[in-house]
Order: structure tokens, then sequence, then C-alpha cells
């Protein structure tokens, strides 16, 4: 059925405009996978997006945390040239490496905040394989770093024409925003109603956007667009971009990035520092007590008097 | 840099510089920087003079680093012992903290690597038709002020995804690229039936339990109001006993006064039939009325009767008499209590056989007077 309706709604003259410009076609294929030690909900996030991103490839786990450049040439191997890499330290954090074999930059992210579609009971679904709509922040073109991972989200998470298990709608809409050093990231899906009038007038009254979700009705049938949230929800926190693919000089490094290894020594030694402050002053209160001479033993003694009896009948 | 005369040398030498290290550490880094230029010069053309500005920037900076650092053998062990991190002073517990220098991390923030980076993957956005990569950036940035704020944060996101959607839509339209899903087309979604079947029963759940818990409230309130017209009718029950039991009572107390009016009377030698003619005269009622309003007065005859009484000479009650010999009445009360010639010389109680007796006997006697919980009994 699918097919069916794609290959009837295909527009015959874009095929030979595709055709022309082939070389500046949008071509992606991500290779999704993941490192060994991930857990449920990390393997959920990955699903989630596998099923989002049509264009995508799942692979089975990769062994290695240190030798990352065999992806370069798993991804060689499978024909992608996007590598979306979840890599989990400790059991519970996890990282996420987008890179762009063969010899495109790498960006390391760290992951957070992170809510799969299963534990968040939004309302909102999409077709399995639409297009998304991406929304990117424009602090994105601040910087060039922010650019980098803009270009690469856009890769990555835009789904090209050409994927195979394409559906012929656009129905939901994934946000990028930095906010606070971070991004973040969701999708919705775009819930269309129209008041009233067929859906002929859709076409018509498509010019005349800007009807807010909840605003007055439109007078001719005016569709009014609201989003329902899909999930699933996380953030990411740019830690490092090096120039080539898992590997090559660093180019980008976040100042401001605190490793979560580092978070948790902190909150562990703050404890710790609380009781050496306690352990310090019981230690001083007990000095101050021998130099006042009140403990049996120990402290300071008081000088010998030259004129006490003792020293004077000797 | 030329050195001048003998004193450089002497200072190196006073200073203890490892010449030899230095010289290596200068080739190294002189070998990383052609390194990267090489990879640069690859990628770019443009861009070269700005990295050119940058390497002289970078080769100031080694200078200075080396001057710096000179007479350490191991530069970066030794940078990691002086250095303390910034978080590892809360740990420090003393004052010693003001000597520490915490030191922060290097940022690496290379622009032009970065750029050419971008340049060698990034799609002609402009170029291609919107459909290809179907991607909007928002006109300004996105603030939001506070970021713990989760219900306007999520509300910016909203809406910077709502206005994209908006826009993509006119510009998909106007690439006749098909939109909107018919209401008859159907595949598989990205939430299967079963999940989308629990998110529904949750919703179900919730609205049932908030409808549950409403119904819950209002019974309570219907409770509560049921709870305080029962209260009103008890009280009005208890009010309405207490009135007939104050009438009662009052009742009671006229009789016992009349009784003690007709005692007064008699006491006194009054004449039997002017008495008489007043008992068959009054009316019970007028006397219970009068009782009944005026307690002061009839308290007031009560105690003119006593004083009558112990003015004609009878003895007040046994019980009043030997309190009075016991705690004094009247008399001066001094040295009552003590011993004399007399109170000395009296062997009355003198006894040996009391002498002999245990110790125990007044308790034993004590011991006659029955528990608490027995006397409560008995009453």
């Amino acid at each position: 059925m699918a097919a069916v309706y794609k290959a009837l709604s295909k527009p015959t003259t874009r095929e030979s405009d595709a055709k022309n410009k082939d070389e500046v076609r949008n071509r992606q294929r991500v290779l999704i996978l993941s490192s060994r030690g991930v857990t449920y909900r990390h393997r959920h996030l990955l699903n989630d997006l596998y099923s989002l991103l049509p264009h995508s490839r799942k692979e089975a786990k990769l062994d290695t945390k240190t030798k990352l450049y065999q992806l370069n040439e798993l991804a060689e191997l499978y024909n992608c040239n996007n590598v979306f890499f979840f890599e989990a330290r400790k059991g519970k954090d996890l990282y996420v490496w987008m890179s762009k074999p063969p010899n495109g930059p790498t960006v390391k992210m760290h992951l957070q905040n992170l809510h799969t579609m299963d534990e968040l009971h939004f309302t909102g679904n999409c077709l399995k394989g639409s297009r998304p709509i991406l929304s990117f922040d424009s602090t994105f073109d601040s910087e060039p770093h922010l650019r980098v991972i803009k270009e690469l989200f856009l890769h990555v998470f835009g789904v090209p024409k050409s994927s195979k298990k394409l559906k012929p709608f656009i129905d939901h809409v994934m946000g990028f925003t930095v906010a606070n050093g971070k991004i973040w990231i969701r999708c919705y899906q775009i819930n269309e109603t129209e008041p009233g009038k067929g859906k002929e007038n859709e076409d018509t009254s498509a010019g005349a956007n800007g009807v807010e979700p909840g605003a007055k009705k439109g007078k001719h049938g005016e569709t009014n667009v609201s989003l329902i949230e899909i999930g699933p929800r996380f953030v990411l926190t740019p830690i490092v971009i090096q120039e080539s693919s898992f590997g090559g000089p660093i180019i980008y490094e976040n100042k401001e990035f605190v490793s979560p290894n580092q978070v948790r020594s902190d909150l562990r030694r703050a404890k710790a520092g609380r009781f050496n402050k306690r352990s310090e002053a019981a230690q001083e209160g007990k000095i101050r007590r021998g130099d006042l001479g009140l403990t049996s033993e120990g402290g300071r003694r008081n000088p010998k008097d030259p004129l006490d009896s003792q020293v004077l009948f000797a | 840099m030329a050195k001048s005369g003998k004193l450089r040398p002497a200072l190196d030498r006073l200073q203890g510089r490892n010449f030899k290290l230095e010289k290596q550490r200068k080739l190294e880094k002189a070998a990383g920087k052609r390194k990267k230029g090489k990879a640069q010069e690859v990628t770019e053309d443009d861009e070269a003079e700005g990295a050119l500005e940058t390497e002289m920037l970078e080769n100031v900076e080694d200078e200075e680093q080396v001057e710096v650092e000179d007479g350490e053998d191991d530069n970066e062990d030794a940078d990691e012992e002086e250095d303390i991190p910034l978080s590892d002073l809360s740990s420090v517990a003393s004052e010693e903290k003001g000597d520490l220098i915490p030191h922060q991390r290097l940022t690496i923030n290379n622009t032009t690597a970065l750029l050419s980076a971008l340049k060698r993957i990034a799609l002609p956005t402009s170029s291609l038709p919107f459909s290809e990569h179907q991607s909007i950036t928002t006109t300004e940035p996105v603030s939001i002020p506070d970021i713990e704020d989760d219900l306007n944060r999520e509300l910016a996101f909203y809406q910077q995804s709502l206005n994209a959607v908006k826009d993509a839509r006119t510009l998909l339209k106007k690439e006749g690229v098909p939109f909107s899903r018919p209401t008859d087309y159907f595949a598989e979604m990205v939430k299967s039936d079963e999940h989308m079947g629990r998110v529904k029963k949750k919703l179900v759940d919730a609205a049932a339990s908030k409808k549950a818990a409403a119904e819950a409230r209002k019974q309570r309130d219907l409770k509560k109001f049921g709870k305080a017209v029962q209260v009103e009718k008890q009280r009005e029950r208890d009010r309405a006993k207490r009135e007939t039991m104050e009438k009662i009572s009052s009742l009671k107390r006229s009789t016992c006064i009349w009784n003690l009016w007709l005692c007064w009377i008699y006491a006194n030698d009054y004449s039997a039939e002017r008495s008489g003619a007043d008992l068959t005269n009054t009316n019970e009622e007028d006397i219970f009325d009068v009782a009944l309003e005026d307690a002061a007065t009839a308290e007031k005859a009560d105690k003119a009767a006593r004083r009558q009484k112990r003015d004609a000479g009878g003895k007040p009650n046994p019980k009043r008499q030997k309190r009075d010999e016991k705690y004094g009445f009247g008399g001066k009360k001094r040295h009552k209590k003590s011993g004399d010639a007399i109170s000395s010389a009296d062997m009355r109680d003198f006894s040996t056989k009391k002498m002999k007796a245990p110790f125990g006997g007044g308790a034993k006697a004590g011991a006659k007077r029955p528990g608490k919980s027995k006397r409560a009994k008995m009453r």
C-alpha cells in the first residue's frame, strides 16, 4: 500500500531534476550502535532513535571501548557515512559519538536527562519512516563548534529522500535547542486540525500561516497546527570535537564540561571534607585543653618558677 | 634570542637550566606543529593567513611557557603536583586554602580547523530544495531565562518547533511535497498499538483517579456537613437536658431551705400558730420562686440561723471543737506545743510493752484502709 502510494505520488519532474544534480543530493546512512555495558534505558533510547531514523542501520554492540577507529571500517562495510555511537561507561554514564567516516569530524557528547519514549507516556505518535522537520536554534550558528555539531545533527537526524523505508508524509518535528551550554532534543508530532472545512481548503490557506494553536479559529478553514510530544527526551553536552573520524587532533574541547566521575567524586570528597573538618576541630580542642592544663597528660607544662619552694629548697 | 655576554650563562647555571631537555621539547613541538599545519594546508587555502597568525601566537606562548617552567625536569608531572583542581578545595579543612592556586583546564577551540571540517561535510542547504534537508533555523536565538523552570523551558522548545513547522509547511506546500497524512492512510507507527494502549490506559486511569478523588472529596464534605448538623442537634438536646436538671436541682435546694427554715422556727420557740398560719397560707410555688431567684438571701438566712444557734449557748459540732483544739482557735499559740516540767514528768504514756512491740504496728493499723480500687468499688 505504502509502496504503491509512493510510486503514484512521486512527481516525475523531480526525478530528472534529481538526476541533474546527483552530486549534491542529500545521501545519508547512519550506523547506530552501542558499546557493551549499556543499561536498558540506553538500549531503549537506541531503539527509539532507530525507529525514528529510517535511514539508519543498527549494529550489534561494539566490543571495544578503546579501539573506536574500528567503527570506520564497520561503517564502510555497511555503506554508512554517519556513525552514531553510544558509549556506556560504568553502567550509568552514556556518551554519544557522532562521526562522519571516513574523514569527517567526530563529536563526543555526554548524554544526560534521558527519558525514553516508553517511560514518558506521551500521546504523540508518528509514522515509522516519515521524514522529520529539523528545527534548530539559531545559537547553533553563533560559534564554529556549534555549527559543526549542527551539521552533524542535520546529517544524522535529517532523513534523506533516498532512504528506502520512507513514508511520504511529514508528521513530526525534532527540535534542537542550545540552552545553558547544552543541547536539548525534543520530538513532537505535528497535529493538524481543520476547523470544519474540507481538505481542499488546506492548500489555499497554506500561505497564511502563523496561526497560534490556541488562537481563534480561522475564518476560511485555516488549519490549526499544534504539536504533541512523542519522546524521547535527552540533553547533550558537547565534550570534544576531533578532526577526523574517531581519531586525529582535537580541535575543540569544552572547558565547562565536568565529567560525571568528577561530580561523583566531588560529592564523596565533600562528605569526606566534612569529616576532616570535624576531626580537625576535635584535635584542636584536645590540644587547647592540654595547653590549659586540663588534661592529665600531654599538653604544655608550665615553666618552672625559680621562686618555687621546691626549687628554692631543693 | 641572542645571549649577551657571560651574564646569561651564569644565570642559567644558577637556575640549573636543562638545555638538552628544553631543546628536545622545542623540537617535539615544532614537529607537532608542522604536522598540524600540513593537515590544514591540505584542507584550506584561503584561511592560511589566519592559521599562520594563530601559529605565531602559539609559538610565542610556547616560548613563554618554556621560560616559566625552566629548572623542572618533568614539567607535566610537576604541574599536576602543584596545581590542585578547584573541586578538591572543599576537602581542605584549614586556612591553607588561601595559598593554593586552582588550575583550570586548557580550552582548545581551533576555529580554523573547525570551519574547515564544517566546510568539508556541509550540505549546500541554500542551494538544495527545502524538501531535501527540511531543516529550519530560528531567526533569533531561543532564550530561556531559567533553565530549571521546566514549564517555561518546554514552552520555549515547543514554540521553536511550532514556528519551524509553520515555516516548513509553507515551504513544502510550495514545493508540492505531500505534508499531512490522509486519514485513510495506515502504516506502521513509531509507537506500537500496545504502547499507545498503555498510554491511553494511563490517561484513563489518571482521569478516573481524579474523578474518584473529586467524588471522595464531595463525600467527605457532605459527611462533614452531616456531622455538623448532628453536633448541633446533640448540643440542643444537651442544653434542654441541662435546663431541666437545673430546674430540678434548684427545686431540691429550695425544699431543703424550707426544711431548715422550719427547724429554725422550732428551735427559737416561735409561736406555733403563727408559723402554722404561715405554712398554711403561703402558696408552695411562691416560696419556690423566691428561693430560685435569690440564693444569696437564702444563704444569708442560713448564716443568721447558725449564729443564732451559737449565741444561744449551744456548742459547735464535735468535729469543729476538736479542730479548734488542735489547730488553735483563739488564745496564744506560741509555746503551746513545747514541753515543760509537768509534761516531761508525765509518765502516763510510758509503757515497756509498747516499746517492745514490733515497729510495723502502726503501718499494720494503717493498712486496714482498703485500696483505691476497692474503695472506688465500695462507693
